[in-house]
């Protein structure tokens, strides 16, 4: 690795750079049909249920307890924002407990 | 006469500052978390050898955690070509093929500049957060580049912080800032399940989350769980 660190720095920033415009530029080209608006809004909550399982998954029984509590107080606090922040808290209170 | 200046008023969509103020404003508990991520990064990278400056100049430029991450490991095997470096974070942030996509028929109209200027403060947490408001109507499209502003403020500052102090902060986990985009996930998801045909791309995203996961890693699950909330969606729309 003989490369110095700005060409290093450019070949990391044009990947980066690609990745958040080709999506969008591509998009251009596709007729936005119902069926395709359907797939984008539907895009958004398969990301998020994926988030939230793998988060599941990697952590184990605080993490999903936070995780269920935060659905449960979305729905009762009709705050998503709120539910969030307390659920960084209940997980970092169960692993308090937890030692 | 197209391109006069009445025709390119009516044609464009809203951006304003208060837009922007407003996502500003949503994007600040978001930028606690991605804080905690900063300093995270800047303690990995001060261990590879940056220093506050190369290690702020990283996060500037790629402006995604976990490629950063991927990258810095790369970097510090000592065996990294510019194309391994170049595709390594190709594939680790092939999900923002998907995140721009599902953004063009809304941003698109707010044209070329304000668009691409907007996606270069694109991450996950403000993505989600940006299409959430967009399916709740949001108009004003220079909300997506105010939820960018704090993250990105946080994120440079954290990184900074990190490279710059590694041995006297508490660590991130102790705090459960790990688990806040988890968090946000997990909220914005339930507040966006409108219908119980929304039911079905969140059962998909999870289940191809967990089974992608588990034959090829982390990297590749969340672009694979998108994909396959959009197709199913699709398949059975009528």
């Amino acid at each position: 690795m003989t490369d110095s660190f700005p060409v290093l720095l450019a070949v990391m920033a044009s990947a980066a750079f690609l990745c958040r415009v080709a999506g969008f530029m591509l998009m251009r080209f596709v007729p936005v049909t119902p069926r395709i608006e359907a797939a984008l809004r539907a895009t958004p909550l398969a990301v998020m249920a994926g988030i939230t399982a793998l988060a599941v998954q990697a952590g184990g029984l605080a993490e999903g307890l936070a995780l269920t509590a935060v659905v449960g107080l979305t729905l009762v606090l009709r705050s998503d924002v709120a539910a969030a922040l307390l659920g960084v808290v209940v997980v970092a209170g169960l692993r308090w407990a937890g030692g | 006469m197209r391109c006069s200046a009445p025709y390119a008023a009516v044609s464009r969509a809203l951006f304003s500052y208060d837009g922007f103020r407003r996502g500003a404003r949503d994007g600040v508990p978001l930028a606690l978390s991605i804080f905690a991520y900063g300093v995270g990064f800047g303690l990995v990278a001060a261990q590879a050898g940056f220093g506050v400056g190369k290690a702020v100049a990283t996060s500037a430029a790629i402006y995604s955690g976990s490629a950063q991450l991927a990258a810095v490991n790369l970097l510090q095997t000592g065996e990294a070509t510019l194309w391994a470096l170049f595709a390594t974070i190709l594939v680790i942030n092939a999900r923002y093929l998907l995140f721009g996509a599902a953004l063009q028929p809304w941003l698109w109209s707010a044209g070329p500049v304000r668009a691409y200027g907007s996606l270069l403060l694109l991450g996950d947490a403000n993505w989600l957060m940006t299409m959430r408001k967009v399916r709740a109507g949001e108009e004003d499209r220079a909300y997506l580049a105010g939820t960018g502003a704090p993250i990105t403020a946080g994120w440079l500052a954290g990184t900074a912080l990190g490279a710059g102090a590694v041995s006297v902060l508490p660590r991130p986990e102790a705090l459960g800032f790990d688990l806040m985009l988890a968090c946000f996930a997990a909220g914005m998801m339930t507040a966006m399940v409108k219908a119980r045909a929304d039911l079905l791309p969140v059962a998909v995203g999870a289940g191809t989350a967990l089974v992608v996961a588990h034959l090829f890693g982390p990297a590749p699950a969340i672009i694979a769980a998108g994909l396959a909330g959009a197709a199913v969606a699709a398949l059975v729309h009528r």
